[in-house]
């Protein structure tokens, strides 16, 4: 280790012990971080910007992502985490505490002699052996079975919210999906629009089949409530736009100026009058609106036509909002006037514009077959409304992965205990040698769920464990209750985790966990140490 | 970097961080730094409140009892102090009033929390236990709505004067007399025929120094703080053509030169360019219109030629103001420069220019059916007092807005909060868990009302604390506390009431803030961004 500092002065080298042990620590700091936000009785942290903005959460990914963590070892592990968020949306909490019990539970092996690379060995015949038992205790389900879907959803959402709202959102959720659902179609999360607003309370928080678009009719006299109306889609720019080559006017006399004033709207008086003649021919006297979103600008004059119509007209719409408008409304979106037909026209019962404060939003309901639905959540402050976002964001993904998976596991730490049981009675007999030590490791890290599941919900994590190990040899599958601190059958209870993710955990956790134990030297010689 | 053997939490984030955990760093840190805000606005609490002078960050003086007023100039900085201003901006949201009520009683709950924290209860058991004695208290407020409040003719002048007085009292003692029926004259002028639909910008207030508060008066129509453009200074049965942009000639959007060969020419541009514009104020004036209100300039040349047809000009450069123009004359704005539609034109009974305490002040004077704009002109002495007066008045039209919604109104004086007190304490003792405890400490936290009041009117708290609830054991579910002299007393037959709407959002938002506050148990501050550091001293006591 001296090679180095010959080579540079200025590095900065650990050594084996220390490097492992800046490992260890580092692994098990996180996870003392994360411990306490883990399971339904979590408790939520308090995240403070540097602007005095504050964010209050239990869910992990959100932690690990505003902490803004510096030591490299725990920078390693909040990689994972967040890759974990990208793959499957949950269990980001979950892996962070798998890797702090790993290095844990190898730490106590390495201090008692034995070589990290043994360990890591016992990691991998575990591993492999893991993701077989998985396929086998996983539970196949119906995709479409609506309640399973809610167990799912329930589940996720309740470690990250307050209990009042989970049932709520459960419902919110998983309706938000079964709408967007498509036959033969993989599934697009993107149509579930999630939109907030800061009113009333969090339960108010509601599930909008339509849209509800963040701004509204930029002119007064256009009606504010439209009732059994069609949608025009368009992307077609309803105001003076300026040529692509330096043009310029040359006039003598005002006469002349007025012409070129009057020819240059022509163009766009054309296109607005197009639309006009469309909503004529579609509603003529039958009473029913007419709504106009367009993606590009619609100018103050072209307003005032359409104003005069009676058309309530948006301009400057999401694209996003666009392809969600077609999907909720029927019809579908124009690019230019020549295409305007009544078969582009979407319909929806009824269009309204909600005014908060400063703040407009423009409602689309009542629709006939939506393939796009928003989540509309409300809250009364910042704060709660970013906590359920959040959730809401995991929820949907829980129920997407059970769909795409066809399968589910039981939950409340009944996957632990059991696979830590197959680990121990099957899997350590076939393992040769010292190898065992690292299967041993596993198992018990995996135990590591339910000791923080229980001591969380304020019980005694070692009299949970042996309790419900008990039970589990008796062959039943257990988990735990965290209401009453026993054991109880996650399959009545209705407690199922995504199959994707507890997938997931096992592949990525011991990968982490085995590279951090094989540091033997870590070194700072870059070029920015030169300054210090 | 920490690059030696870093452990715990603090080793891993960047350099800056703060980072506090457990019961006794975080929580009853928050609880601390909480307890120093609902301290501060508690004195202002109720109709006898202190004022306070708040100096913000832009040397502007304050001088208010307005709990929410306080809080937003004073920029709380602690992230827990933070949670209850949030709550209180969301019941000025929703409300418009009692946001002193949810401060104060938040602060009293989590005090109350302390002392159970201390005598070893968990934060998940207070937090149930506030929630279930909060769900009690709302339902008991309910039972408590006065008979007969819940239809209100909100016409009636007199009878809605009646129930503004309650919210403008706490804010400006004294002159509730005065500003009550001045509110409920401009709210009833301008209230739709849903009263539901009622909005507050319909209502204008407008501050004119000079003068006394009593030279107050309602303007149905508009007051705008500027003088008209031309010679023109008074009309009346006028036709209003509005224009959403500039009166002047208009030129198109691609650059435009003016080609000239020769003087005569030039000349004849310039003619030709007047005659133009001529041509366009004539059909104006020929339509019929005798006011010309514009949302831009108005050019020179134009005005020479509204000077020529006699027309009054006016120049409302705010969007906004130009739409409530719009609404209370009935004009639609025309985008572009031409004759206006008989159909375009709005109908103003007068439109004059008033000197109003030493500036020239355009008053627009409606019948009471044309239009949908009302205005309150304000006179006062400074500054100060005007703008204090202004969120009382504020504070009372959203109060109207309330009402207009829900009319129920409950005992005033501490008299709903005692019986909420009184019957939550009764509900804590029939339960068997822990939470019993915090639905007692819940409770106790109610009487903060009635004894703030008493405190800041120079009573002797417990002896009219002890009173109240004699009274109401008695059955005399509404006394509340009387300022003079400290018996209870029915305050509701001197027509002293609340808002119940304000009340219900007041306990549940203040509740939903303690609850939050307790179930953090961590907090990890981030190194503060650049810029001025919050000055000491502001419930900032970290």
């Amino acid at each position: 280790m001296g090679s180095v500092k010959t080579l540079n002065p200025n590095a900065d080298v650990m050594g084996r012990h220390a490097a492992t042990f800046m490992c260890v620590n580092a692994a098990k700091g996180l996870h003392e971080v994360m411990k306490t936000n883990f399971g339904p009785k979590g408790t939520i942290k308090m995240l403070v910007g540097g602007a005095g903005d504050i964010k209050l959460t239990k869910d992990g990914n959100v932690l690990l992502r505003e902490m803004q963590i510096q030591n490299p070892t725990a920078v390693m592990i909040a990689r994972t985490a967040v890759a974990q968020d990208d793959v499957t949306g949950d269990g980001t909490t979950s892996i962070v505490l798998l890797i702090g019990e790993m290095m844990k539970q190898a730490e106590r092996y390495l201090q008692e002699g034995s070589h990290p690379r043994v360990i890591v060995e016992g990691f991998d015949i575990a591993k492999k052996a893991l993701l077989e038992f998985l396929d086998d205790f996983k539970t196949p389900v119906d995709a479409s079975d609506r309640e399973m879907l809610r167990c799912v959803s329930r589940t996720s959402l309740s470690t990250k919210l307050a209990p009042h709202l989970v049932e709520q959102l459960t419902d919110i959720v998983t309706d938000a999906v079964l709408t967007i659902k498509q036959p033969e179609q993989p599934l697009d999360l993107y149509m579930v629009e999630i939109m907030h607003m800061r009113h009333k309370l969090d339960q108010d928080t509601r599930l909008v089949k339509g849209l509800v678009l963040d701004h509204g009719s930029r002119h007064p006299d256009m009606p504010k409530r439209v009732e059994d109306a069609f949608i025009l889609t368009a992307n077609i720019s309803l105001e003076y736009e300026k040529a692509e080559v330096n043009a310029g006017f040359f006039y003598s006399s005002a006469e002349q100026r007025e012409a070129l004033v009057a020819a240059e709207r022509a163009y766009t008086d054309e296109r607005c009058r197009r639309v006009i003649e469309l909503k004529k021919q579609v509603c003529g006297d039958s009473g029913r609106g007419f709504v106009l979103i367009n993606q590009k600008g619609i100018d103050p004059l072209c307003l005032d036509m359409l104003a005069k119509e009676g058309i309530l007209a948006l301009r400057r719409a999401k694209k996003r909002n666009m392809e969600r408008l077609t999907l909720a409304c029927g019809g579908f979106a124009i690019n230019s006037v020549e295409e305007l037909s009544p078969d582009c026209l979407g319909h929806a019962g009824a269009v309204y514009e909600h005014v908060l404060g400063e703040e407009k939003y423009t409602f689309v309901e009542d629709v006939k077959h939506p393939h796009s639905c928003t989540i509309l959540i409300k809250g009364p402050n910042d704060h709660t409304i970013a906590q359920i976002k959040d959730a809401v964001r995991d929820g949907l993904r829980a129920v997407k992965n059970v769909i795409d998976d066809k399968a589910v596991v039981l939950g409340a730490g009944a996957f632990e205990i059991a696979a830590a049981a197959h680990l121990r009675s099957t899997v350590k007999k076939q393992a040769q040698g010292r190898a065992k030590l690292g299967v041993e490791a596993f198992a018990e890290a995996l135990l590591g769920f339910v000791k923080v599941l229980a001591e969380n919900s304020g019980y005694d994590a070692q009299d949970v464990l042996i309790k419900l190990q008990e039970e589990q040899e008796r062959g039943s599958n257990v988990g735990l209750d965290i209401a009453t601190g026993e054991a109880l059958d996650p399959q009545v209870a209705g407690i199922y985790d995504n199959y994707i993710v507890k997938r997931q955990i096992i592949l990525s956790a011991p990968v982490i966990a085995s590279q951090l134990l094989l540091v033997d030297e870590v070194m700072r010689a870059g070029i920015n140490m030169r300054g210090k | 970097m920490a690059m030696g053997m870093p452990y715990g939490l603090q080793a891993m984030l960047k350099e800056g961080h703060k980072h506090f955990s457990g019961v006794e760093e975080a929580v009853m840190k928050n609880i601390e730094a909480c307890k120093a805000l609902a301290q501060m606005t508690k004195t202002s609490l109720g109709p006898n409140g202190m004022n306070k002078m708040v100096i913000n960050h832009l040397e502007k003086l304050f001088v208010t009892s307005d709990a929410s007023t306080i809080v937003t100039e004073m920029d709380v900085y602690h992230p827990a102090a933070k949670l209850l201003v949030m709550a209180a901006k969301a019941q000025a949201g929703e409300v418009g009033d009692a946001t002193n009520l949810v401060l104060t009683l938040a602060g009293e709950l989590l005090g109350n929390a302390e002392v159970l924290l201390r005598d070893g209860l968990h934060t998940s058991e207070i937090a149930e236990g506030y929630q279930r004695a909060s769900d009690k208290a709302l339902s008991v407020l309910e039972s408590l709505v006065l008979p007969g409040t819940d239809t209100l003719d909100v016409k009636d002048k007199a009878a809605v004067a009646l129930r503004l007085r309650g919210a403008i009292s706490s804010k400006q003692l004294g002159y509730e007399d005065l500003l009550a029926p001045l509110i409920a004259e401009a709210c009833i002028d301008v209230v739709p025929s849903n009263p539901h639909n009622f909005n507050v910008d319909n209502v204008r207030i407008v501050k004119i120094m000079g003068g006394a508060l009593p030279d107050s008066q309602v303007v149905k129509g508009m007051v705008l703080k500027r003088d008209a453009e031309g010679s023109v200074k008074c009309v009346e049965n006028a036709k209003v053509a509005v224009y959403a942009q500039g009166v002047d000639t208009s030129g198109p959007e691609t650059k435009g030169t003016v080609l000239i060969k020769s003087a005569e020419e030039l000349e004849g541009y310039s003619r030709s360019e007047e005659e133009k514009l001529e041509q366009y104020v004539k059909a104006i004036a020929d339509s019929g219109a005798k006011v010309i209100v514009s949302g831009g300039a108005i050019g020179e040349m134009a005005m020479h030629f509204i000077e020529k047809y006699r027309l009054l000009a006016l120049r409302i450069p705010s969007k906004f103001d130009m739409r409530r123009f719009c609404r209370a004359t009935g004009a639609v704005a025309i985008v572009k420069l031409q004759a206006p539609q008989p159909d375009e034109l709005g109908f103003a009974k007068q439109i004059e220019v008033r000197e109003l305490g030493g500036a020239n002040c355009v008053v627009l004077q409606q019948d009471a059916s044309l239009g949908s704009v009302a205005t309150l002109v304000l006179r006062g002495s400074t500054e100060g007092f005007l703008d204090d007066v202004e969120r009382a008045v504020d504070d009372g039209i959203n109060a109207y807005k309330a009402l207009c919604r829900d009319a129920r109104c409950v005992p005033a004086g501490g008299a709903s909060e005692i019986e909420m007190a009184r019957q939550v304490a009764d509900f804590g003792k029939k339960q068997t868990g822990l939470d019993q405890y915090a639905i007692a400490r819940f409770a106790e936290a109610l009487e903060v009302v009635p004894r703030t009041i008493a405190e800041n009117s120079g009573l002797q708290a417990s002896e009219v604390l002890a009173r109240l609830y004699a009274a109401h054991a008695q059955g005399q579910v509404n006394a509340g506390v009387c300022i003079e002299s400290g018996a209870p007393k029915d305050l509701a037959a001197e027509g002293i009431m609340d808002v119940y709407a304000a009340k219900w959002w007041a306990v549940r938002l203040a509740t939903d803030a303690v609850v939050t506050v307790l179930k953090v148990d961590q907090i990890i501050m981030a190194k503060q961004a650049g810029g001025p550091k919050p000055r000491a001293g502001d419930g900032d006591d970290d």
